[in-house]
């Protein structure tokens, strides 16, 4: 009640605005906290990527304000997974540890950080993992055989399992305690591995970044200096050209252009050195690329007509009174879409050749049907 | 017997060359092609069939009537058919339909009537028909209201009503190869001929409108059914110029062959039908098969008469029949089982228990 009091009178201190604090990860959205303690910026992602959890809801289960009673509601996580605003958490735990109010478990005020994720369910699974897999770091290579590394793998999560869903928690503890003992030396080591590798990753990636950096440095220097050659050259020939008389002129501009090209010439001659073997090395792979694959051969649409092609010979042009008009007809009004004079003519003088030579059928020998009807005046439709 | 094909002769190496020649490809070929014995028979077993159909269904509806009925005989449905294809020209030229179109009509009324009698389709309409059919084919399509507003006395539906008829008579063989367009190429390739003046095609176009006049006078016979379409053009142009006839076939085969006798002899037979379909069509026979027409009709395509309605009534009967099936096959569909009763009794054991899940 003292306490409650305390709040009432406003002994608790409000915050400075979000434009006057700034938290660790500062593209996260501001969290308005009402609190004294600062209780960091947010969630534990050095990318600044996640934002802290809330929502329009939020309750706390405490004190029952909302967000319509506080504006500023923030509900911090205990580390028995239990939310509380922070006003409750300072009411409650800033004289020191107190027991929880939800299950009474005794808590420091320190205790309470900020949620992640919606499921509390899920942080409490997180921060487990966080912590076994600092313990449990072996690695395939630290075992004989694949099913011992198995086994390990399924105690490990066996473990997990245990402290995620409150099985049987002091045992848990005593096996995490054991497996502790037993292996210190070989994690120390496995942990220190793991380090010199984010090390040597970080190292690499700064490595690169220099590079780039000295890369575009030498392409502004490059370009500067050829800037400059390029006005001490114009300046040249001016001062030149003054001093010299004026017949010379023209041989005069023509040495001093010489002399810069070879100037141009004997510096650029080094560089591009390294470019040209690199455009060499790349075309090379392309050609290689090609010629593994093949081309899969042609094979030419062939129709099994007799098309007469042997009986006439097209002709470029006809004297041909019919089509005059279409070939005169400049604008093409007259023709559709595609049509070709020359593809008319080539089907009438095909149409002209055409079986010319087949005769009409002679049935007035008898026996021989060689026409499609038959006696009854059927049409005789198979070939038999 | 094969006939011999200018390849087989020309290249006796590809004689057995599996290459077909185009226009042997075709379905004019194939399906409508006749020697005029031939076609005479077809025309005979015809029209002895429609009689004998006919005659039936006048006994059907009035027993003794029919032997008071004098039928048509072939050559006056022939005659009937041969006017009525003389004014499909008459009609192009009013609505200005390309040759093509003129050539196409003549050619479907005509394969039409091989396949028809002229008893059961008056060929006023069939005409009308085949026109309208041939303008689509060759694609110089025209709607139905400007054709039929412009042919007095002629309704849309005049038209509609037989295009199917018409076209499952050709079987759907719309293609058809013209003697015009063969002449034309003639005409254009007599300018390869060697030793050639070029301006003879320029002066020479009388000799040009004489062969295509002559190639429009065989349309209204059966050359088209007997002949290939350069058989019918080189003789159309024989009779207008026999000299450019001949020295454009001696380009083509060799002179003194077999070959060019028999094509001579051809040509010779396709100007004898020229010449008679030449003569003007004589007027008054074919009135008189016209009256005749009116009385030997098959019954059952005229509209209102005894025969016609009992021949609906029959149809209708059968397509009732037809949908009362159809409408017990949905029943039973939607009644939920379409395998009948047998089945019935569930297909899916909702007591198992031994399903895991």
């Amino acid at each position: 009640m003292a306490n409650r009091m305390n709040w009432l009178q406003g002994k608790t201190v409000r915050k400075n605005t979000p434009a006057g604090s700034h938290s660790r990860s500062s593209s996260t959205p501001q969290v308005q906290s009402t609190s004294s303690t600062i209780f960091g910026g947010g969630v534990k992602d050095p990318s600044g990527r996640i934002t802290e959890y809330s929502s329009d809801d939020d309750q706390c289960p405490v004190c029952k304000s909302d967000k319509y009673l506080e504006k500023k509601l923030r509900l911090l996580v205990s580390s028995c997974y239990h939310k509380m605003c922070e006003s409750c958490i300072d009411r409650l735990f800033t004289l020191g540890p107190a027991p929880c109010p939800i299950c009474n478990k005794v808590l420091r005020k320190l205790a309470f950080t900020p949620q992640t994720f919606e499921d509390l369910g899920v942080e409490k699974e997180i921060a487990i993992r966080r912590r076994i897999a600092k313990e449990f770091n072996k690695r395939l290579e630290d075992f004989s055989n694949l099913r011992e590394f198995n086994d390990y793998l399924e105690d490990v999560e066996d473990i997990t399992f245990n402290l995620i869903n409150d099985v049987d928690p002091a045992g848990t503890e005593a096996r995490i305690a054991a497996y502790r003992e037993a292996n210190a030396a070989l994690t120390l080591l496995n942990s220190q591995r793991d380090e010199a590798y984010i090390l040597s990753l970080r190292q690499a990636e700064e490595q690169e970044r220099k590079e780039k950096e000295a890369r575009a440095e030498e392409l502004r220097r490059e370009e500067e200096e050829d800037r400059l050659e390029r006005e001490s050259g114009r300046r040249e020939i001016i001062e030149k050209l003054e001093r010299a008389d004026g017949s010379n002129a023209a041989k005069v501009i023509q040495q001093t252009k010489r002399k810069q090209a070879e100037r141009e010439a004997s510096r650029k001659g080094v560089v591009p050195g390294k470019g040209a073997q690199a455009l060499l090395r790349a075309r090379m792979a392309a050609a290689a690329a090609t010629a593994a694959m093949k081309d899969t051969p042609h094979i030419p649409f062939q129709d099994d007509y007799y098309a007469y092609d042997d009986m006439f010979v097209l002709q470029p042009v006809y004297v041909d009174p019919s089509s005059e008009a279409v070939r005169k007809d400049r604008e093409g009004i007259m023709r559709a879409g595609g049509y070709q004079v020359e593809e008319a003519w080539e089907r009438a003088v095909r149409s002209a050749v055409a079986s010319l030579d087949l005769w009409p059928i002679d049935s007035s020998s008898d026996g021989l049907q060689t026409s499609n009807i038959d006696q009854g005046g059927d049409v005789i439709m198979s070939a038999a | 017997p094969v006939t011999p094909t200018l390849i087989s002769v020309l290249f006796p190496a590809m004689a057995g060359s599996s290459k077909t020649p185009l226009y042997e490809a075709s379905t004019q070929f194939k399906n409508w092609r006749y020697s005029s014995q031939n076609l005479a028979k077809v025309r005979s077993t015809l029209n002895a069939a429609a009689v004998a159909v006919i005659r039936n269904t006048f006994e059907a509806d009035e027993p003794g009537s029919s032997s008071a009925v004098s039928f048509l005989t072939p050559d006056e449905e022939l005659l009937l058919v041969r006017l009525y294809v003389s004014k499909i020209p008459q009609l192009c030229g009013f609505f200005r339909f390309p040759e093509e179109v003129e050539a196409t009509a003549v050619s479907y009324l005509k394969r039409f009537y091989l396949k028809n009698t002229v008893m059961d389709w008056h060929p006023k309409n069939v005409m009308l028909t085949a026109l309208f059919l041939a303008t689509k084919t060759t694609n110089n399509p025209i709607s139905l209201e400007a054709y039929t507003n412009n042919i007095p006395k002629t309704s849309p539906s005049d038209v509609l009503d037989l295009e199917f008829l018409v076209a499952q008579s050709l079987g759907f063989e719309f293609a058809v190869w013209h003697s015009h367009r063969a002449l034309w190429g003639i005409w254009l390739d007599l300018q390869t001929v060697p030793n050639v003046p070029p301006e003879r095609a320029a002066s020479q176009s009388e000799v040009y409108d004489a062969a295509l006049r002559h190639v429009r006078a065989s349309r209204l016979s059966d050359a088209e059914l007997i002949f290939t379409p350069s058989q019918i053009a080189l003789a159309s142009l024989s009779i207008a110029s026999p000299a450019l006839a001949a020295e454009w076939a001696e380009t083509k085969l060799t002179p003194d062959s077999t070959n060019m006798t028999m094509l001579q002899g051809t040509l010779a037979s396709i100007r004898v039908l020229i010449e008679a379909a030449s003569q003007p069509v004589d007027v008054e026979a074919v009135r008189g098969v016209d009256l005749r027409l009116k009385l030997c009709k098959n019954p059952e395509k005229v509209v209102g008469s005894k025969a016609y309605l009992a021949k609906k009534a029959e149809e209708d009967r059968k397509a009732e029949e037809k949908r009362k099936r159809k409408g017990d096959a949905e029943k039973a569909l939607a009644d939920g089982d379409p395998f009948g009763d047998e089945l019935a009794g569930r297909l899916v054991d909702y007591e198992d228990d031994d399903d895991d899940d």
